[in-house]
């Protein structure tokens, strides 16, 4: 049993923590902030192709594709860091498409895509849900016609964020209309976003930044573009699911770093806030849950570096730690009372109005990548067995 | 990162719940309950057979020379299958104070005897207070010559009622800091002067006043240092605190156990009431409260064991179990039903004993203060 990281481990933790403070930009920061924390922005692809060159943005892969054959603990480490330091830390093509494509891609396509990847070169849109299809993707439709030597595609997505700066689309099409089980008829595949007949628009989210709405009329897909095999789309969709499934608390752990620092200095009625014992209570039960949240987000690593594969516990940590990122927002805006509300631009903002801003980002963590509910049927049925 | 237990452990566990499983039925629970001792003779001899009450004690003081971690994965088990009787005062309590007064003359005398089976000794720390810093030691003790006179009433003393011996936290002198002038006396049960009142309480267990009428204790009878024995309460308190965390453990596994048992065999509506989504999230939440838990409750008997720094993981865990376990078995009794209120229904026992263990040693309020002094506000 061993609870800490190696030596080893926490001098890399902190090459990487030092590395990014050096190569972080305000510009870049702020371009993080504004997009909701998703990489493609320019200023964001400077600086990952840095942390890429050094095998960071994908430690697991096999050197041949760019990675560094590390363990997944490490690989959790820089995530987390990543987003305590404010980079961007939602990778689709790196975190999500890669490891599916390495599972389930041809020599050809693993060939294609992989060095790109983990270079930081390309980032895919994730393109799963669509207006009917939101936690019952297998009633997805838009259609990919079989025209030979390509696909023909027709039909809309919805929420597909990143599509306005990434550079393909991980996209899940309907390959066959007339199977009984409407997931066996789902399959995968990278579309370039520039493709003549995609049309892609702004859908302004209540934090501020962006997700899209995209049509795709009659857009050409080249063949070699099919992940895996035909209909057999669903199972890459949930594997990709299930890498997606894991929160790194980093970002909201600054958060709460940082309304902890400002309960101890601001001064009210000649005393701390953090003097008050509601507030202490209400600061050290959050301090115990990340310290929750610090515990099962490296079990996911643990268990993948011991051979097996999550289970229920990749679900677990994501309703946790979303979950917690709500009370985390919440907790800070009752500390700081009236002053919460004010924006970073406003005068006699606090902490530069990152709270505010948070507090409403944080609404949709317990949505995105299937929602709490969804992932407390898979807790009970997979873990526990109870009847789907 | 390492979150398994190695394989020695796994065996130990999976002995312990073998065993457990045949000698500590139900039945036997409810019995140990109404029982004015709480335990039977020919149980607490298996077990020191066994080894378990010398788990943790030194191979020359007649131990196994296990580690913490290591009673730890006896105390799961011990949750889980409620295990009557004075194992946590005598071992967990009164053992730990005596390995780490590290006086080696009292470890030769009393350990061995633990180990035997031959002795029952508890710790005597609470009083009318109920809490557990330093500044609530009021019983004192007044030096006498070489020995000292105790006088003053202890309350929630665990297993008082059958204690050979107890160890008396009391106040030696009245320091500037309020963890200074405290000592441990190991006093007689027998000695003159102390009544032993036995309490009732709603988990079953056997508690205890006892009350200190001018009793006299010898200098040699101290365990540490006179007026310091704080240092030693303290990691005791600590790892008393993971032992119940342990016992909480194992506790909400049975009773998770319980509520499947029910969602797989149960029908109304026509179907199994384990497909209601509504019982399927409550049985989720019931899983994550069990698994966050156990982890916290790993690492935190990992780093005592390991002698690491822990005071903040320690209260962390406290915390964190306390009030998870309850909300875990709140969780299965509105997941069972009706029947789960019945006397008969294994539930109600994990429910009495899941609150008594999240109060003990300091319930989650007492502990989110001390983390609220960790982390630096
Ligand atoms: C800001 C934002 C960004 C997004 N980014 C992307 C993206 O990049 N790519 C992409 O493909 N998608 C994206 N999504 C879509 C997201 O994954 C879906 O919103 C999500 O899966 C839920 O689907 P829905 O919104 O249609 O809700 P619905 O599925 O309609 O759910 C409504 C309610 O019903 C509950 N519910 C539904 N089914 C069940 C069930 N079986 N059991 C219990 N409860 C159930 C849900 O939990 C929820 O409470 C994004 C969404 C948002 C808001």
């Amino acid at each position: 049993m061993n609870f800490e990281f190696t030596k080893e481990e926490k001098e890399f933790q902190e090459e990487v923590c030092e590395f990014i403070k050096k190569e972080s930009t305000p510009e870049m920061l702020k371009e993080t902030e504004d997009q909701g924390e998703i990489f493609g922005g320019p200023e964001g692809r400077k600086i990952i192709k840095k942390i890429a060159a050094k095998g960071w943005l994908t430690p697991t892969w096999p050197k041949e594709y760019g990675g560094l054959d590390a363990s997944e603990v490490v690989s959790y480490m820089i995530r987390e860091e990543m987003g305590y330091n404010g980079l961007p830390f939602g990778f689709v093509a790196a975190h999500m498409s890669g490891p599916t494509i390495i599972r389930f891609g041809s020599e050809e396509m693993k060939k294609a895509w992989l060095p790109r990847i983990s270079s930081g070169e390309v980032e895919f849109a994730l393109g799963y849900t669509e207006p009917q299809a939101g936690s019952d993707l297998s009633a997805l439709k838009l259609r990919a016609e079989d025209k030979g030597d390509h696909f023909l595609l027709n039909g809309n997505k919805l929420f597909n964020t990143s599509c306005h700066i990434a550079d393909y689309h991980w996209l899940a099409v309907r390959t066959d209309f007339d199977v009984p089980k409407p997931y066996k008829g789902i399959s995968m595949m990278i579309v370039d976003l520039k493709s003549p007949g995609i049309t892609i628009s702004p859908l302004i989210t209540m934090a501020g930044w962006r997700t899209n709405e995209v049509v795709y009329e009659d857009v050409r897909v080249p063949k070699e573009n099919l992940v895996g095999e035909v209909n057999k789309g669903f199972y890459y969709l949930m594997a990709a699911l299930d890498f997606e499934r894991m929160f790194p608390l980093g970002i909201f752990r600054r958060l709460f770093d940082e309304i902890v620092a400002y309960a101890k200095e601001t001064i009210i009625d000649g005393k701390p806030l953090s003097k008050k014992p509601l507030i202490r209570q209400k600061l050290a039960q959050l301090s115990i849950e990340i310290e929750v949240t610090r515990l099962l987000y490296y079990q996911l690593a643990h268990i993948l570096d011991k051979g097996g594969i999550p289970n229920y516990q990749s679900s677990m940590e994501k309703t946790f730690a979303t979950e917690l990122t709500q009370r985390i927002t919440n907790v800070g805006m009752d500390i700081l009372g009236l002053y919460g509300q004010l924006k970073e631009d406003s005068k006699w903002a606090q902490l530069k109005g990152k709270v505010e801003r948070y507090y409403l980002t944080s609404v949709v963590q317990t949505i995105v990548a299937g929602t709490s509910e969804i992932q407390r049927n898979i807790i009970a049925q997979r873990g526990l067995g109870l009847p789907r | 990162m390492d979150y398994d237990f190695n394989e020695e452990q796994e065996l130990l566990k999976n002995a312990a719940k073998g065993f457990l499983s045949k000698e500590c039925k139900p039945l036997f629970v409810r019995e140990m309950e109404e029982d004015t001792k709480g335990i039977t003779d020919e149980l607490w001899q298996k077990m020191a057979e066994l080894g378990w009450m010398g788990l943790m004690f030194p191979e020359q003081c007649g131990g196994v020379g296990g580690s913490y971690l290591d009673l730890i994965v006896l105390l799961t088990e011990m949750g889980y299958s409620c295990l009557p009787g004075p194992f946590f005062s005598t071992v967990v309590l009164a053992g730990t104070t005596i390995m780490e007064s590290e006086n080696e003359e009292m470890k030769q005398k009393l350990l061995p005897e633990i180990a035997e089976g031959k002795m029952f000794v508890t710790l005597a720390l609470t009083e009318t207070t109920a809490g557990y810093s330093p500044d609530m030691i009021s019983v004192k003790a007044q030096k006498d010559g070489n020995d000292f006179i105790i006088n003053g009433t202890k309350l929630f003393v665990p297993d008082a009622h059958i204690a050979n011996q107890i160890i008396c936290v009391a106040r030696t002198k009245e320091g500037e800091k309020k963890e200074d002038g405290i000592t441990l006396f190991l006093v007689d049960a027998n000695s003159k002067g102390i009544e032993v009142t036995s309490l009732k309480t709603f988990a079953g267990d056997k508690m205890g006043e006892v009350v200190f009428n001018n009793v006299n204790v010898s200098n040699t009878n101290v365990l540490g240092e006179i007026d310091k024995g704080w240092s030693i309460i303290k990691k005791v308190l600590q790892k008393a605190s993971i032992g119940k965390c342990a016992e909480m453990v194992g506790g909400g596994q049975r009773a998770l156990e319980l509520v499947l048992e029910q969602a797989t065999e149960r029908e109304q509506f026509g179907v199994k009431v384990g497909s209601f989504q509504a019982v399927q999230h409550h049985c989720a939440n019931i899983l994550t409260y069990l698994d966050t838990s156990r982890l916290m409750t790993r690492q935190a008997a990992w780093r005592i064991s390991e002698g690491l720094p822990c005071e903040r993981e320690v209260s962390m865990t406290k915390a964190w179990v306390s009030d998870s376990c309850r909300n875990l078995i709140a969780l299965s009794h509105q997941s069972v039903g009706g029947t789960g209120f019945m006397e008969e229904h294994d539930l109600q026992l994990y429910f009495r004993r899941t609150k008594a263990a999240g109060v003990y040693f300091g319930d989650a309020d007492y502990h989110r203060e001390i983390v609220a002094d960790a982390i630096g506000l």
